[in-house]
């Protein structure tokens, strides 16, 4: 046997003997008493024996063995009970105490559990957002495909998905072109397998009712690879994948089945259109499977990749094939795959990335100039993970705030303990003086401790489980549906446990090492002690002065963002935002390919502005403060078309009514009207930022530039390069968000446009913009019953989302804010009058030696407002150095905005004040006689 | 002849022994002790039950209730797999300590 099996063992055995020592008390205690009694019976039969008389036996049996009572505490403490009759003691004693001061407990539990829930909903959102990891088996295993090229210079031009740039001058992107996925697949050795897929939105007719849903298009061994099983039927196979076009079925999500089917089983068979394309549907998804794109919500389809060319047609002008299949240019699909056991990640990147350069330079045309894509192999269990680049940061500052509050949390109760701790140095010195150990001392203050941080903490997870349903309500838009929740499970219950037990541990030690220290004689002496107590006050005056520093700091904070917001509502959008309704409309390529597309739109705009209560009606390629950009190349005559060199300017397609129907100034020149035409001369207005870049000193109205029409070669112009003129210039807007300045930005007329895919509605209506959507609905069904409309909202809701951010962190930092002043303020008051209490002597004495009353308050005043001034000053500094982190958060104003500065200072020397004014009061009312007398 | 008080640490592996050579309830354990040892050692009878639970709490020693010579219940002891190996290793390294111990004591001074 060997030792560490040896100890093993022995553990075992103890363990099991310690737990059926506590299971079983009882039996145990009467087993001791019997073995014991059977002993005596035997030590004095055998003394009888012996000659003994019966009495006299009994007496030196009774002598021999010793006292029963001393035996059995050690028998006890030999299974390992004694440590857990000490505990036991102890938190009865604990309860006691606390049940005792009622007042002090509900205060502390309260501003616990406000404390640990924060810190458990913040959690529970980061880790949903951070943490989680795709529902699937073995997700630790997946890695996600990407690469990485010398932005501007890149081989690969046509990118349909993420495109990141770095601040090292490299840019990134996770999408590869089909060939060039069957190529890796193909060659790949680091990886059991690699499997594609690609998420975007369509339009579906689900039992008649048109509506816009997500789905993800897999490749055919995605199911295989990621080991998911469907509830029900059955999963996308290779076979459905085989050729292009082949394989019209659809797994549909849980969500979606519940949703629109009522979760029956009679579902498998059910045909569903996508994108004006007939699926059947073979499966549903299992509960809790969110695609492979992200953990937080489920697209509604998944469908064979080969289903492309049908379903999401590519464009057909620049290209003659409508497949992205075989199509090396285009980079759109996202690879994943699970590494083979015992590969590292640099060696699966090394292996691809010379399959990714044969591919790259096999499949498409390299210039020497070109950056060649760099393989960059990523954890792929949390899916794409775009949450990472969304909410690391906000999610950072959030739970460095929540921490603070705890932080402050913790430091007023121990303020509170400690002052009660030094009412028990009597009962300390007590216990010391009848035998007690000083380890058995500070035991008992943090066995106190504990105890309360989880009447805290208990009060904490409600608070937190609240909470984390009520966030995702918060983070939705107005007009789409949500299925975002956050997950409450063991992780989030066993972070709160910890940290509780950690705030109990903090907040304890203070009075712990306070009771250990306690001195035998002054603690039994000191009722009639020292007149002033200043040096003893010291320990708390610290804890509230850091707790006015970090309620100073989060004060601060919450000013800065709320500052922030209150700019970005002030920001000028440039153009008239009231009685203003959006939609989208996305007629599928296959069914409205160029030309019709825009009989289509046509028709379109007729139909809604027949609706009652509209006023006027215009398409947009770009909606506005949508997040959304559109760019292309702006070359105005006498320019030369330079590869190297970003001439691309934002745009949009608008109708003629569009700046009178906005309300953007035409500055000079003129607007469209009705003479611009299909077949009149091409015309485009340009906005006073895109003059001034692009002509300054320049009459712009009158000029002539080209868009797009450069060839593939990238030097030349193309023969066909059509002027269009410019032919007056407008005022400024804000493109995609509201921070951003108003770009350059240039306009050309719907009605010139031979093809223009999907648009946006932007409808003025004389009546509330809601009441218009149902003759909309109905408007839009009689031209094409399979068109729904998409994404439909008020142009305010839409700028609303885009402060949406910022909103839920102004309320979220408020709340920490008003929590941290609360806190400050009890810990400020508490010490306050500890002092006031403890003090009462010497007031008296100064109050018969001839002080005025003021002047008592105003010392007392005087004393709690260094406290918060030292305070304030660590708070504004530590808020200095923080506040550049939170820099790229802020709008309009700088991190060390002297208002926001200014107000958290004022904000605390007031609650500083108002918080002692009482005690002060109470000192400056203090009868001299009564005093003296108290002692 | 007198008695002498037990070496500080003995007394586990006493009962380890006493208990090696059949079961025996707590008072027979005293009395196997003072038997084989000839009366010549004092046990407090009151250090023998912690003893015991702490042997048998570490897995040493097993019990079963049953019944005594004079039919009372009496908790019977009684050697582990484990207290077995333990007893083993335990009287190697008491002969080793013995033999050394007696090997310093017999050391005389060399003659000048």
């Amino acid at each position: 046997m060997s030792k560490s099996d040896s100890l093993f063992l022995r553990l075992s055995a103890q363990c099991k003997s310690w737990l059926r020592a506590i299971t079983h008390r009882s039996s145990l205690e009467s087993q001791m008493d019997s073995e014991l009694a059977s002993h005596l019976e035997m030590l004095a039969a055998d003394l009888m024996r012996a000659g003994y008389s019966r009495q006299e036996a009994n007496r030196r049996a009774r002598i021999a063995l010793g006292s029963t009572i001393v035996h059995k505490d050690e028998m006890r403490a030999s299974v390992g009970l004694r440590f857990w009759d000490a505990m036991a003691a102890d938190l009865r004693y604990a309860a006691r105490r606390l049940r005792r001061s009622v007042g002090f407990t509900v205060v502390a539990s309260i501003s616990l559990a406000m404390a640990i829930g924060a810190n458990t909903t913040i959690f529970s959102l980061a880790k949903q957002l951070l943490y989680e990891r795709l529902n699937v088996a073995h997700a630790a295993d997946l890695r996600l495909l990407a690469w990485n090229a010398i932005k501007g210079r890149e081989a690969v031009h046509h990118i349909w998905g993420d495109y990141e740039p770095y601040p090292n001058g490299r840019v990134a992107s996770s999408s590869f072109s089909y060939p060039a996925y069957q190529y890796l697949r193909a060659h790949n050795h680091a990886f059991q397998d690699l499997f594609a897929f690609k998420e975007t939105g369509g339009n579906a007719t689900i039992r008649g009712q048109a509506q816009p849903v997500q789905f993800e298009m897999v490749s055919g061994n995605y199911y295989g690879d990621l080991e998911v099983h469907p509830q029900l039927g059955r999963a996308i196979q290779p076979s459905d994948d085989a050729t292009a076009g082949a394989g019209a079925v659809v797994v549909i999500s849980d969500g979606l089945w519940e949703r629109q089917f009522g979760s029956s089983p009679a579902v498998l068979g059910e045909i569903v259109k996508l994108n004006d394309v007939s699926l059947t549907i073979v499966g549903v998804n299992p509960r809790g499977f969110t695609g492979a794109k992200n953990v937080q919500e489920s697209p509604d389809f998944f469908l064979p990749i080969s289903m492309q060319p049908l379903i999401y047609p590519r464009s057909v002008r620049s290209s003659t094939s409508s497949s992205l299949l075989d199509a090396p240019q285009n980079w759109w699909i996202n690879v994943m795959g699970r590494i083979r056991p015992g590969v590292s990640d640099a060696e699966a990147q090394a292996e691809l990335n010379v399959q990714l350069s044969a591919v790259v330079r096999a499949t498409m045309p390299v210039r020497p100039t070109d950056s060649m894509p760099q393989m960059d192999v990523r954890d792929g269990s949390r899916g794409l993970f775009h949450t990472q680049r969304m909410f690391a940061k906000p999610m950072a500052v959030l739970l460095t705030m929540v921490g603070f509050v705890l932080l402050l949390a913790c430091a007023n109760i121990a303020n509170l303990m400690l002052a009660r701790g030094t009412q028990r140095q009597r009962e300390m010195a007590i216990r010391l003086s009848l035998g007690a150990g000083r380890i058995r001392l500070a035991r008992q203050m943090i066995v106190e401790s504990v105890l309360l941080a989880v009447i805290g903490g208990a009060g904490g997870l409600l608070i937190g489980y609240v909470g984390s349903n009520i966030i995702p309500k918060l983070t939705g838009n107005a007009w789409e549906r949500s299925e975002f929740h956050v997950h409450f499970d063991w992780g989030v219950f066993v972070f709160t446990a910890l940290i509780t037990l950690c705030t109990g541990l903090i907040f304890g030690l203070f009075p712990a090492i306070a009771a250990a220290r306690t001195h035998l004689n002054h603690g039994l002496k000191e009722s009639s002690a020292s007149v002033t107590r200043r040096r003893k006050g010291w320990g708390g005056k610290s804890l509230v002065g850091l707790q006015i520093a970090l309620s100073t700091l989060l004060v601060v904070g919450a000013t800065l963002f709320l500052r922030t917001l209150a700019s970005l509502n002030a920001v000028d959008v440039g153009f008239r935002t009231d009685h203003l309704l959006l939609s989208e409309i996305e007629p599928p390529a296959r069914q409205y390919p160029p030309g019709k597309d825009m009989a289509l739109h046509r028709r379109i705009i007729a139909a809604f502005g027949a609706v009652p209560g509209v006023e006027a009606v215009t398409p947009a390629v770009a909606p506005y403060v949508a997040g959304e950009a559109d760019d292309t190349d702006f070359l105005p005559e006498g320019e030369a078309y330079e590869k190297d060199k970003d001439q691309s300017q934002f745009y949009n397609v608008v109708g003629n009514n569009f700046f009178s129907l906005m309300g953007i100034p035409i500055l000079s020149g003129r607007s469209f009207d009705s003479r611009d035409t299909a077949t009149s001369g091409k015309v485009a207005i340009i906005n006073e930022a895109l003059a001034k870049l692009r002509f300054p000193n320049q009459d712009p109205v009158g000029k002539r530039f080209t868009t797009d029409e450069h060839n593939n070669d990238g030097h030349s112009l193309k023969e066909s390069a059509q002027w269009i003129q410019i032919v007056g210039v407008c005022a400024d807007t804000k493109y995609t968000d509201l921070r951003t300045p108003p770009p350059p930005q240039f306009f050309l007329p719907f009605e010139q446009q031979t093809e223009v895919g999907g648009l946006t509605y932007e409808l003025r209506t004389r009546i509330k913009p809601e009441a218009v959507v149902p003759d909309l609905r109905k408007a839009l069904q009689q031209i094409d019953p399979d068109l729904p409309l998409i994404e439909v909202r008020t142009q305010q809701q839409q700028i609303d989302s885009d402060t949406q951010q910022e909103r839920i962190f102004v309320a979220l930092t408020s709340s920490f804010g008003m929590l941290a002043l609360a806190l400050a303020s009890v810990g400020v008051y508490g010490v306050m009058a500890y002092s006031v209490a403890s003090r009462t002597n010497e007031i008296g004495i100064r109050l018969a030696l001839g002080a005025r009353p003021a002047q008592v308050l105003q010392m007392i005043l005087r004393e709690a407002m260094w406290v918060s001034i030292a305070g304030i000053v660590v708070g504004l500094t530590a808020a200095m150095l923080l506040g550049r982190a939170i820099k790229s958060m802020l709008y309009g104003l700088q991190p060390a905005d002297p208002l926001s500065f200014s107000s958290g200072a004022l904000i605390l020397i007031v609650i500083g004040l108002a918080a002692s004014w009482i005690p002060a009061r109470r000192a400056a009312r203090i009868q001299p006689v009564e005093a003296l007398r108290h002692e | 002849m007198d008695q002498l008080e037990l070496l500080q640490g003995t007394l586990d592996l006493l009962i380890l022994k006493a208990v090696s050579l059949g079961p025996l309830h707590g008072y027979g354990v005293l009395l196997r002790l003072q038997q084989i040892s000839g009366q010549t050692l004092t046990v407090q009878q009151g250090s023998l039950y912690p003893a015991l639970y702490r042997l048998e709490h570490q897995g040493l020693l097993a019990t079963e209730w049953g019944e005594s010579e004079n039919n009372r219940r009496a908790k019977y002891y009684q050697l582990t797999t484990a207290g077995r190996t333990r007893l083993e290793v335990e009287t190697e390294k008491w002969n080793r300590m013995a033999g050394i111990m007696g090997a310093i004591l017999k050391t005389e001074a060399e003659p000048a």
